[in-house]
């Protein structure tokens, strides 16, 4: 009975709505998130099946089942260049959950599945005084998540080696307006996408674990070429000009870049209650050259149109460590460093990338055993940044602080 | 569980403090030590406020120095007190024998595209259309009625005023300018004499534009004021407001060259200087009627053949490349009228119909003009490196527009009616184009005078509004 509801719970969680919170969202296990956000080199729970495939299979229970969700606190502002103005987003809690479920059939094999948000962006930009903002001709209101399903087979040769790999279907829906820079009686012409789409992709993992107390683990998410086609676009302009901007079909173009990750973890002290690990993070954000749009019924006004973007790799590091204090409490600490992909110059209010430097802290608390009850926060300071999207000539100053709390349930049998 | 409930407590006050921190300091106004508290502005139509055609209460709200006087407050600038119309529609005029016949200024309309007999072709074009159409009286009323608000007037710019009416001792009379009688003092008053009265404290003067405009404007460049004339008064203007009292600083700026303004680029655009094909045939028999009525001179040849016009003196002419036709063409008589070639309409025989001399710039006109233009920009310059004034150099500035420039998102260029920046006559600059103007202006002043005035978020003015 029990088990029955703490399984409806995970079915609740993962019935709640999600929203990203940046382009690259990290937020996939509310234990990882308490620990800096590390995870390739672990196999504590189910999170292993997105996190590194190749520990799944050295999970130990039979069953085991993890779900959360992490509410994102935060705002980012903008002061413009040379000019009093700012403006700022003033973000509704955006909430990414993940869902993920472990069985092994036999002792050296595991399959799952894992459903996470691992990509999303929603923004609405809003002028410090009430009127339209500032930037409104690049972007106003964006909303776009990617949902990641990945079912999920993990082999372990032996103590010391496993293996896994995932498919993943993912599904994108993009719903933004910006405006038009062509004004009637009432004011700006706007223009709305909305449009959804899914592709295929691959998570593939290597765990070994070379020593006692040592683990090392190495990931590989594949790139998902996110293209949402036919979504709608509605254009709003004065009606002298109706035909210049037709209501249309148009392609919109956005990777979910690949992602390699290695992780070390050493686990010491007296029933290794210690560990402590570091997580390297290679984007490969160069994927992300341009957002790409596409209209399908063109005219001299309207026609291909690409923003540059021209995102460069990055290097995400991570550090955390936990500790069990008994058996019912568990606290973890970490921090992380998240350099922006993208250059001064191509600084864009539709993804204000900045620097960003999260610290973390988490607690798990055990009512019964193999059952836990998850919690973490995390505050991400991005960096002071200054630059322009110079083929808009939109120049200023950005800064965004986030307070990401985040609950989950574990259950393992 | 107590545990638990004591971590949410103090992550759910983490999350509140945090989510409240991470601001960005704001824009640090300084004026450096300059007294922006009386700002006078001196100059023409650009400086009034007038576009569209006419000068208007809306108008005269997005002038270039009203639009300055907002930034000023950031740094101790004081209230800025305009002439302000009663109307939003706007009054503009032209002199008539025995008087003026005024109408509204020009919005963008939608209407049914005509051939030359009048019927509707089925499609629709964009074109400036008055915004209202009261009767004369109404519209003379609204021009000679004291403005809205109490004087002294803080910006001084005069519709038409040129460098020399400046000085012009009536030209606030009813014999002088309507647009400087609305407001002036005195009738014996000048513009220059209201403006150093108010004893500025920070001043700014552009001036100068209708000493070529006026006569470009007109097809022509015999009206251009001499140079030494302009190189005499201009000290003199710059000198009278320095020397008003209080010590003033202040901006000057220079004169866009007329190839900057879509009244005289946009039709020549469109329409070919040699835009009349003929074959043998048709050029034989232009070339006897021509004969007949007296100008052999002018000579068709098969193939493509130069409009023909009226210079100033009477004489005709083949149009040369680089001649340009002005926005007051009448296109409609070149399209269905045979303009430029033979009136069609002529009956027996038709009648060489030249293109009249005042929608022609040819390309002599052009090079006295622009270098007339040239020579006044050079006088500019020099007084204002020797006084130590602001230099907003809108000569060098505007053709940048010509391929366009992006400002937030938004490209603007000197292209009429699409370009986003002029009004809809094609002269004057629309609300968000003297944003651009105004930026330039404070620009200029914070290099000159090492002060942090802020630019203006050019998005929060209107361009032009479409139907």
């Amino acid at each position: 009975m029990r088990k029955i509801t703490v399984l409806l719970l995970f079915v609740c969680l993962a019935a709640t709505t999600s929203f990203g919170g940046g382009y690259q969202v990290g937020l996939h296990g509310v234990r990882n998130i308490g620990m800096g956000l590390i995870g390739t080199s672990l196999s504590y729970d189910a999170s292993s099946l997105f996190y590194n495939p190749g520990g799944a299979s050295f999970v130990n229970d039979k069953w085991s089942f993890s779900g959360g969700i992490d509410f994102i606190f935060g705002r980012a502002t903008f002061q413009a260049k040379d000019e009093n103005y700012q403006a700022t987003i003033k973000h509704d809690v955006n909430t990414p959950f993940y869902f993920y479920a472990a069985f092994k059939p036999t002792k050296k094999l595991s399959v799952g599945i894992a459903i996470n948000a691992p990509y999303g962006n929603r923004l609405s930009w809003k002028d410090d005084n009430g009127a339209d903002w500032q930037g409104r001709y690049l972007i106003k209101d964006l909303s776009f998540k990617a949902i990641t399903y990945q079912p999920t087979v993990s082999y372990r040769f032996n103590d010391i080696i496993g293996i896994g790999v995932g498919f993943v279907y993912a599904t994108g829906t993009v719903d933004m307006t910006r405006a038009i820079p062509i004004q009637g009686a009432t004011g700006d012409g706007s223009l709305h996408i909305k449009g959804s789409t899914s592709n295929i992709g691959f998570n593939a993992g290597v765990m070994i674990h070379p020593d006692q107390g040592w683990s090392i683990g190495i990931d590989y998410r594949s790139k998902i070429q996110m293209k949402v086609k036919n979504a709608d676009a509605t254009f709003e302009v004065p009606v002298s000009l109706s035909t210049s901007f037709p209501n249309n079909k148009v392609d919109v173009m956005l990777p979910l870049p690949a992602n390699l990750d290695l992780g070390v973890s050493y686990e010491f002290g007296k029933r290794k209650q210690w560990m402590i690990g570091i997580n390297l993070c290679y984007v490969f954000w160069s994927t992300y050259d341009s957002l790409v749009f596409d209209f399908k019924t063109k005219t001299p006004a309207i026609g291909r149109t690409a923003n540059a973007s021209l995102y460069q790799d990055q290097m995400i590091e991570r550090i955390g460590a936990q500790y069990r204090i008994n058996k019912t409490v568990t606290v973890r600490v970490g921090g992380y460093y998240d350099p922006s992909p993208v250059s001064s110059n191509y600084l864009n209010p539709q993804t204000p990338s900045l620097t960003e430097t999260g610290l973390t802290c988490g607690l798990s608390v055990y009512p019964m055993k193999g059952f836990s009850i998850d919690a973490s926060f995390l505050y991400l300071m991005g960096a002071k940044r200054s630059g322009t999207y110079s083929p808009d000539n939109f120049a200023g100053t950005y800064r965004t602080g986030f307070s990401i709390p985040g609950i989950g349930l574990s259950y393992s049998f | 569980m107590n545990i638990m409930k004591k971590f949410l407590f103090i992550i759910l006050s983490l999350a509140l403090f945090a989510s409240c921190e991470r601001k960005i300091d704001k824009f640090t106004a300084s004026a450096n030590g300059l007294d922006f508290s009386n700002f006078v502005s001196v100059g023409n139509s650009l400086t009034a406020g007038y576009a569209d055609g006419a000068l208007s209460r809306v108008g005269q709200g997005y002038s270039i120095p009203n639009i300055m006087a907002t930034q000023f407050k950031t740094v101790g600038g004081g209230e800025f007190r305009q002439p302000l119309l009663s109307t939003d529609d706007g009054v503009g005029f032209q002199q008539v024998p025995g008087g003026i016949y005024c109408y509204t200024k020009m919005v963008l309309k939608l209407n049914p595209d005509k051939d030359c007999y009048g019927t509707p072709l089925g499609t629709m074009s964009i074109k400036p259309g008055f915004a209202s159409n009261p009767d004369q009286g109404t519209l003379q009323g609204q021009l000679f009625a004291a403005p809205t608000v109490a004087g002294p007037y803080n910006n001084m710019g005069v519709p038409g005023a040129t460098l020399e009416t400046l000085f012009y001792p009536g030209y606030g009379s009813a014999m002088g300018n309507p647009f400087f009688t609305r407001f002036a003092t005195s009738p014996a008053t000048t513009i220059l004499a209201d403006a150093i009265a108010q004893h500025p404290t920070f001043f700014y003067l552009w001036i100068g534009n209708n000493d070529a405009l006026a006569s470009a404007l007109a097809g022509t460049d015999m009206f251009l004021t001499p140079v030494d004339t302009f190189a005499k008064y201009y000290p003199l203007a710059v000198g009278a407001l320095m020397g008003s009292g209080k010590n003033p600083k202040g901006v000057v700026a220079t004169i866009p060259d007329i190839t900057s303004i879509p009244f005289f680029t946009t039709i020549s655009k469109q329409l070919p200087w040699n835009g009349v094909p003929l074959d043998a045939t048709q050029a034989a028999q232009l070339n006897a009627l021509y004969g007949l009525q007296g100008h052999p001179e002018i000579v068709w040849k098969a193939g493509l053949n130069p409009f023909v016009y009226k210079k100033e003196n009477g004489t005709l002419a083949q149009l040369e490349e680089g001649d340009l036709f002005l926005l007051t063409l009448p296109t409609d008589s070149i399209k269905c009228r045979g303009m430029g070639i033979v009136d069609t309409t002529k009956h027996p025989l038709p009648y060489i119909y030249p293109i009249p001399g005042k929608y022609v710039l040819d390309k002599s006109e052009l090079a006295n003009i622009r270098g007339r233009i040239i020579a006044y920009n050079a006088v500019i310059r020099n007084v204002a490196k020797s006084q130590g004034l602001a230099l907003a150099d809108m000569n060098q500035y505007l053709p940048q527009f010509e391929s366009g420039m992006v400002f937030d998102g938004v490209k603007m260029t000197t292209a009429f009616v699409t370009g986003g920046m002029f009004s809809t006559d094609g002269i004057h600059l629309c609300p968000r184009g003297n944003a651009i103007a105004a930026n330039l202006f404070i620009k200029a002043i914070n290099d000159q005078y090492k002060c942090a005035i802020p630019q203006v978020n050019i998005t929060s003015y209107p361009g032009l509004i479409f139907p």
